[in-house]
């Protein structure tokens, strides 16, 4: 294979610092009371957004979900800003404006995504409908999951990106559970790539826990787009390895199928490959487990320190050009009474 | 100029504004090749290409999907709904993504949503609707409704290089039949700011869209009784012109708030409550509001003419108001 | 230090938390991210782990207890720092939106309708231009006063005040000291602290009484006689001069002991009924006048009146009085007379309700049993406050000091 050794231990990095931060957000900080609301992580789906991110130019934008941590990782946004999103402060990616990987940054081209799961799939074909109409030679990778595609946005999402022809990558993490609901309950077809069919696009089936073969597939994908040849589907079949947030049990899991994928974990396995090609020792591996937790305990260090926003900047932001005035109960409480 | 429609100075408008900026395109139903269902975009496909001119699928929601991912990246999108009924298929979009993307992390999304709103046209529920206030309900968006040939295009060039999300509501009963003449040179109108288009001393009334050529054609049969009435257009209903609005009533000290929207939740009750808020010591009446009453709206010619608000309800309301 | 361990919130829609266990008692050392303890919610059980190093100190819930989130289970003392200021009820963290209901209320008062239809408008016209709207007509729906008819009223208003206003205006500007004309024909004086006390006074005792005066004609000959009969001896025995005063206290403390409400005063909308009766009589000063007062006239004989009288007119030509001689008075007895007055219609001392008014005693012409005859007559004026008295009972009043002083018995000495 032509991939680097350097790509291999960026990969191998990058997919044990996500787990690692997501380790912390909801084993720890969460439990601590150090964070308030939702908290998703994408634990043992770690290879998907890695494999397929660490393939971009910079240019290249992303549309990630929130089991895709990895993928902003890799775009350049730092631990110590997700940390601050997460506990709400001045210094996070949103200023305390939204919550968890709700995270977004024009300026490393990724965008945030909203609530409204599979919003990203029109967004991401208008994003390349851009890049067609600028003739840019670059691509957008959109990420969702299985439950997303549900969702009638996706479907005229996909529809419009394939009819357009845009250079757009639609990444599913089948983990195989929307929250509560399993695979068998949400559609009638066995794997999501079938799909792609319907809009004449390109679509295949991975191990969503082989880094290698995410990154060889989104690779294809990446050129037949570059090239003009439109839009593609990967489907990355995986396995969630916690609840759908923070606070779910997940009794409706059979605890079998989480032993099953404990075995099939994607780190796991990569640390393996590696070492058995000789391109890592298990001292490399410890040493860079170090160097991670280290990098973590700094950027949580001074994440928690961070300030909280000003009160009043909950009034700021919501257009370019007006000023939102506050309504007379909060002004007393806030602003000096003006006459 | 010779005097032109309404439709068609939008049309110029749109069309000054992709010759100015390569940016800024098209996409919507039946806009390119038919030139749209009102056929405001004709020539424009000929004269931009199918690059700018974008003839989609019916998919609402990739429609206005489509044009936020294309405005975060710096064009400048203006996506058609055929009928301003159908913006609630992609209401999500447009309420959960665009108008929030600012606020929560910082990206502008400057594109334009064009919609053609109102009844008066025999349209049934389906294609009469009035439902602006669901978007000025929600922080992040602007919304527009010229009632002139002379707002329409000052407008939707605002609109166009305007940094946020502007919904513009353009109201299809006017399109024909409404011609002005307009400036040779270059001009915009301000977003934001409402027009007084008639001063007057007595009574003001407060309105938007078609329903101020109604106020205007009620104020010139109450001259004839000695009443004399200030119409003020709002043109902009989010950012509001609530200066312009004060300033009225405090000197008239009577109001009509007029509107062919629904009563509940049009926004003649806004205007009230900062009415009554700001101006209570300066009234020397109650506030009224002529609206639609709150039902679909019907199809059968009696029906429609019962709904819409008429000028003989404005003469009537402005009669006993001036009495009081 | 001391850091705080909180029950955290798993879950949006969780409020409280059990403890199940602890894993760690106090005086144990605890690294931070170690498990500590473990709890249950409706949703989960979890392990907790601890969010810093150290010994932990306290323990203050207890397992099987269950407590609201956010609330401090147990303290941890971090090594090597001093010790924080007692923690508090609630760890500090985002802040969970509250809700306060607006504490402003625009209150418009009642009082600004006036009790006349109107609207919002008028009533502030009303209010800053100060106009009783009860005087004017409303051409509006039901004869409601519109803003037309408001600003009519003031237009016409305004009309009349332009014609009367420079009358008005050289007045006030004279009164005020701003028409700025000092010239050899005009000099300017500041008022003393005396004057400007009694100018205030007699202004607003204008301002507050309703005042009314009656006159009454009174026949003094027998008085008259009486004075002359023992001037002499009333000189050598008691060595003060006789005057009428003592004769006028007599007989006012005998009136005022029969009509008691002339003694009163008024406070708010209660009459205040004085059992003294402390009765001012008023000096003329060369500098201005002062009202001492003799306290409980009505238990002095003549004599005691007399003497009193000589000797606080004496004191007070001589700046020799005291607070006590001027204040509580409750009636009082001016005497222009001396000067030359025939009649005279005073000002009320607040916060008395009466004043009687001493004239000139002259000889006139009167007609008695369809005859004349000269007689020795005064006039004496009673200014009373009508908001407390009525006209028949000051009258009432007078005609009985008059029967007493027409037909004087006592024994001078």
């Amino acid at each position: 294979m032509d991939l680097t050794k350097k790509t291999l231990l960026d990969m191998l990095y990058y997919m044990k610092l996500t787990r690692e931060i997501e380790t912390r957000i909801e084993r720890k900080l969460y439990r601590q009371g150090k964070i308030v609301g939702g908290v998703y992580v994408g634990r043992g789906q770690e290879a998907i957004a890695v494999g397929s991110t660490i393939l971009l130019e910079k240019d290249d934008c992303i549309c990630p979900s929130h089991r895709d941590m990895g993928a902003y990782l890799i775009r350049g946004m730092s631990p110590r800003v997700i940390f601050a999103q997460y506990m709400g402060r001045k210094t996070g990616a949103t200023r305390g404006k939204d919550a968890n990987m709700h995270m977004g940054d024009m300026s490393k081209n990724i965008v945030a995504f909203v609530s409204m799961l599979a919003d990203t799939v029109p967004v991401a074909a208008g994003i390349g409908l851009s890049f067609k109409m600028r003739k840019q030679k670059q691509v957008v990778l959109c990420f969702f999951g299985d439950g997303a595609t549900s969702r009638g946005d996706w479907h005229e999402g996909l529809n419009l990106a394939s009819v357009q022809k845009v250079p757009a990558i639609f990444i599913c993490n089948n983990n195989q559970y929307a929250y509560s609901t399993p695979i068998e309950k949400q559609m009638a077809v066995k794997d999501i790539a079938v799909r792609a069919q319907a809009y004449a696009m390109p679509g295949r089936t991975v191990d969503g826990n082989d880094v290698v073969a995410v990154y060889e597939a989104t690779k294809t994908a990446i050129g037949h787009a570059r090239l003009g040849g439109g839009p593609s589907l990967i489907e990355c079949k995986t396995f969630r390895m916690t609840g759908h947030s923070a606070h779910d049990d997940v009794k409706y899991v059979p605890q079998h199928l989480f032993d099953e994928w404990e075995k099939k974990d994607p780190i796991l396995r990569l640390e393996t490959s590696l070492m058995r090609d000789k391109i890592a020792t298990e001292e490399d591996v410890k040493r860079l487990a170090a160097r991670i937790a280290r990098e973590v305990d700094e950027a949580i260090a001074l994440a928690e320190n961070d300030p909280f926003p000003e009160p009043h900047e909950a009034l700021e932001g919501v257009y370019a050009d007006q000023v939102i005035k506050p309504p007379l109960s909060i002004a007393d409480a806030f602003f000096p009474q003006r006459k | 100029m010779a005097p032109i429609t309404y439709l068609e100075a939008i049309r110029q408008g749109i069309w000054e504004e992709m010759e100015r900026d390569p940016n800024v395109f098209i996409l919507g139903e039946d806009v390119g090749v038919y030139g749209g269902a009102f056929k405001l975009t004709e020539g424009l496909l000929d004269r931009f290409g199918e690059d700018r001119v974008i003839d989609t699928p019916i998919s609402e929601s990739a429609i206005v999907g489509a044009a936020i991912g294309a405005a975060l990246m710096g064009m400048r999108p203006i996506a058609e709904m055929q009928f301003a009924d159908f913006i609630s298929c992609c209401f999500d979009q447009i309420t959960n993504f665009a108008a929030k993307c600012r606020y929560r992390w910082g990206a502008g999304v400057p594109m334009v949503i064009r919609a053609p709103s109102g009844g008066g046209i025999h349209g049934g529920p389906f294609h009469s609707q009035n439902p602006e206030m669901y978007y000025v309900h929600t922080p992040g968006l602007k919304v527009v409704a010229p009632s002139t040939a002379y707002d329409a295009k000052g407008l939707i060039k605002s609109a166009i290089r305007d940094e946020d999300p502007v919904i513009y509501f353009e109201h299809k009963y006017l399109y024909r039949r409404i011609k002005e003449e307009l400036p040779e040179e270059e001009y915009l109108v301000p977003i934001g700011k409402a027009d007084f288009k008639r001063r007057g001393n007595d009574i003001s009334v407060i309105t938007y869209g078609a329903m101020l050529h109604n106020a205007l054609e009620a104020a010139t049969l109450l001259a004839e009784d000695g009443i004399d009435l200030e119409v003020l257009d709002l043109r902009t209903l989010v950012p509001l012109d609530k200066e312009k609005v004060l300033e009225s009533v405090k000197k008239t000290s009577k109001v009509i708030l007029l509107h062919e929207d629904v009563r509940t939740g049009g926004i003649a009750g806004e205007l009230a409550a900062i009415i009554a808020e700001e101006a209570f010591e300066y009234l020397d009446g109650p506030i009224m509001r002529i609206t639609a009453p709150d039902t679909p709206v019907p199809y059968s010619p009696v029906l429609e003419e019962f709904f819409l608000p008429k000028t003989s309800d404005i003469v009537r309301v402005a009669k006993q108001l001036a009495a009081y | 230090m001391a850091a705080n361990v909180i029950m955290p919130q798993m879950g949006e829609s969780i409020f409280e938390g059990t403890i199940t266990r602890w894993l760690k008692k106090v005086g144990d050392s605890v690294k931070r991210d170690e498990p500590l303890f473990e709890i249950s919610t409706d949703k989960v059980d979890s392990e907790i782990p601890a969010p810093a190093s150290g010994v932990l100190s306290e323990i203050r819930v207890k397992e099987g207890e269950t407590v609201q989130i956010n609330t401090v289970v147990a303290v941890i003392d971090e090594q090597g720092r001093a010790q924080a200021p007692p923690p508090t009820e609630k760890a500090e963290g985002p802040h969970i939106a509250k809700s306060e209901a607006p504490s402003r209320a625009k209150t418009d008062k009642v009082e600004a309708t006036q009790g006349v239809r109107s609207s919002p408008l008028v009533r502030r016209i009303a209010k800053v231009e100060n106009v009783n709207l009860s005087e004017l007509e409303g051409t509006g729906l039901g004869g409601r006063i519109t803003k037309k008819d408001i600003l009519g009223y003031l237009e016409e208003r305004e009309r009349v005040a332009e014609v009367t206003r420079p009358i008005v205006q050289q007045a006030a500007e004279e009164m005020a000291g701003t028409d700025g004309i000092e010239t050899d024909r005009i000099e300017v004086v500041p008022m003393s602290v005396m004057r400007k006390s009694i100018a205030e006074h007699m202004v607003a005792s204008r301002r507050t009484a309703a005042h009314v005066t009656t006159v009454f004609e009174v026949d003094m000959t027998r008085i008259v006689n009486l004075k002359n009969q023992y001037t002499q001896e009333f000189l050598s025995k008691e060595g003060i001069k006789l005057s009428y005063m003592p004769f006028f206290i007599k007989t006012v403390s005998a009136g005022l002991k029969e009509f008691p409400v002339v003694n009163a005063s008024i406070q708010d909308t209660n009459i205040v009924y004085k059992k003294d009766i402390n009765i001012g009589v008023a000096v003329a000063l060369d500098w201005g006048l002062i009202v001492p007062v003799i306290k409980n006239a009505d238990e002095k004989s003549f004599l005691g009146l007399a003497r009193a009288s000589v000797d606080l007119a004496e004191r007070a030509r001589k700046k020799r009085l005291t607070p006590e001689d001027v204040q509580n008075g409750t009636f009082t007895i001016t005497n222009p007379g001396v000067f030359g007055s025939l009649l005279g219609a005073p000002i009320i001392n607040q916060p008395q309700v009466a004043i009687l008014c001493i004239g000139a005693i002259t000889k006139r012409p009167v007609v008695i049993n369809d005859a004349i005859a000269i007689r020795s007559m005064v006039y004496l004026t009673l200014t009373f406050d009508h908001r407390l008295i009525d006209g028949a009972v000051a009258d009432q009043f007078m005609a009985s000091i008059k029967v007493k002083l027409e037909s004087w018995e006592e024994k001078l000495f």
